[in-house]
């Protein structure tokens, strides 16, 4: 029978050999990613891939560079990504806004700040992070974004969210929305369909 | 593994039978005992809540996919007496690695000139223990003929049947944690992976971590595949896609360069 079965002398999985440093700032694609790896196994590393994140520009090399810093998932690592939420480049930005929704308790400290960036599309893509915080604190945190919120399309992305984790409580924030935006009709829709999901039913509000 | 609402049944139902067995009067005092790992329950717990139903020459197409195609691809870039590895993870009781086994044996007219290594691997303990005593029922026998049946099983009794013993002894069963690199590593590189039906229980985050140590663990141009419903592009850039005739699966790049 051909089959063999062994339990020792497997092929290795390369671990970065040498300075992992130098690895990841100047070695090949593949060295540069098994480095990333390897220092993403200790809190210490997040420091040195928030350096390698801003020079890297191969995409699954970044990747593995997101999801180290998604691990170690500390408020430092956090930091080193939010940077990248406003960069030019899409593929830099989806991955900056996907490796924080890997890191919910991490990204929190975070969200306030972003929600009040002056960069609008910076506060839209936080509305994106508050779908994985938990529903009270999200709730709390778009009620006051649609308070004061200029932009109509970030409004949209908050109601949005509002209509998967929101709570009932954000009903007056989402009326005051749609009455300083009277000439947008599809946010006004979308507004009235939130609310009509987030009022309880009239029986059970009776009862 | 994530359960939302919708298995709310299926979690309560493991949770209250592992309360049972551990003789635990509430949830407060089970809870105590699985966050103190008493008795290991941490393995039972886990063990619990796996899935584990599956079939010999489930997905076959995959399996055609496999012989027609995948091995012939990398035996071309093996040195002379290099064995072919192949990895399935999770493997449950065994279905899959020993499909893989016999499907080889019965379909890749290559199969005498090199050296096949299958390895199987599970988290779950306890479907590692039936999987290395290698007993099957109809259910999981229901794809396979008779003439197949009769040389690759031993009947017990008219209900069950045992792999025979030299097919258990040539394949590597061992404990796996897909998202842990440093267990996924001690598993060396293979030429093929069969991951299926598993990504989707896991959470984005898990399944990223997954999708990375399973790329390590390939060689360069070996392939992964995945459940018919899954879609590693979903996951991850890492990997090429490659459209077979008869399936559709995964690919480390071939060149050191990602791209």
């Amino acid at each position: 029978m051909p089959l063999v079965r062994s339990n020792s002398d497997k092929p290795g999985v390369d671990r970065a050999a040498g300075d992992p440093r130098a690895a990841l700032l100047s070695g090949s694609p593949e060295q540069r990613w098994t480095a990333a790896r390897r220092i993403a196994e200790t809190q210490a590393g997040a420091p040195l891939l928030a350096e390698a994140l801003g020079l890297e520009k191969d995409a699954r090399v970044r990747e593995a560079i997101f999801t180290g810093l998604a691990s170690i998932a500390t408020r430092e690592s956090a930091l080193a990504i939010l940077p990248h939420l406003r960069s030019d480049d899409a593929n830099l930005r989806t991955g900056a806004l996907d490796a924080l929704r890997m890191m919910p308790d991490a990204a929190r400290p975070h969200l306030k700040g972003l929600l009040g960036d002056s960069d609008a599309d910076v506060r839209l893509l936080a509305c994106d992070l508050l779908r994985d915080q938990p529903a009270a604190d999200a709730t709390e945190m778009l009620i006051a974004l649609l308070e004061t919120e200029s932009e109509p399309n970030v409004c949209a992305a908050a109601v949005d969210v509002l209509a998967e984790v929101g709570e009932a409580s954000a009903v007056p924030a989402l009326l005051h929305c749609a009455d300083r935006f009277p000439s947008d009709p599809f946010l006004s829709f979308a507004i009235k369909q939130v609310i009509e999901r987030l009022r309880p039913p009239a029986s059970l509000a009776r009862g | 593994m994530v359960f939302n609402e919708g298995k709310r049944y299926f979690v309560d139902r493991r949770v209250i039978d592992r309360m049972s067995a551990t003789g635990s009067a509430t949830f407060a005092s089970y809870f105590a005992r699985l966050r103190g790992d008493l008795q290991n329950e941490v393995e039972q717990f886990i063990n619990a809540f796996t899935i584990n139903e599956t079939y010999f020459y489930r997905e076959d197409q995959q399996l055609r996919c496999l012989t027609s195609d995948l091995l012939d691809e990398r035996v071309r870039s093996k040195k002379r007496g290099q064995p072919i590895r192949i990895w399935s993870a999770p493997c449950s009781t065994g279905e899959e690695p020993f499909s893989i086994a016999i499907w080889i044996l019965e379909n890749w007219r290559q199969a005498d000139a090199h050296d096949i290594e299958i390895v199987g691997s599970d988290i779950d303990t306890k479907v590692l223990e039936a999987a290395r005593e290698g007993i099957f029922g109809k259910r999981a026998l229901m794809r396979l003929t008779p003439v197949l049946i009769e040389k690759y099983f031993v009947a017990i009794d008219p209900e069950r049947w045992r792999i025979v013993q030299s097919l258990r002894e040539s394949i590597l069963l061992t404990s796996v944690n897909l998202v842990e690199a440093s267990q996924t590593r001690a598993h060396g590189k293979f030429d093929v992976i069969f991951c299926r039906n598993v990504l989707i229980y896991f959470d984005d985050a898990s399944r990223r971590m997954a999708a990375e140590n399973l790329y390590e663990n390939l060689e360069p141009g070996g392939y992964i595949c995945l459940g018919h419903t899954e879609s590693m592009s979903r996951i991850s850039p890492l990997f090429e896609v490659c459209r077979f005739a008869d399936a559709i699966v995964y690919r480390k790049p071939l060149s050191d360069g990602h791209g």
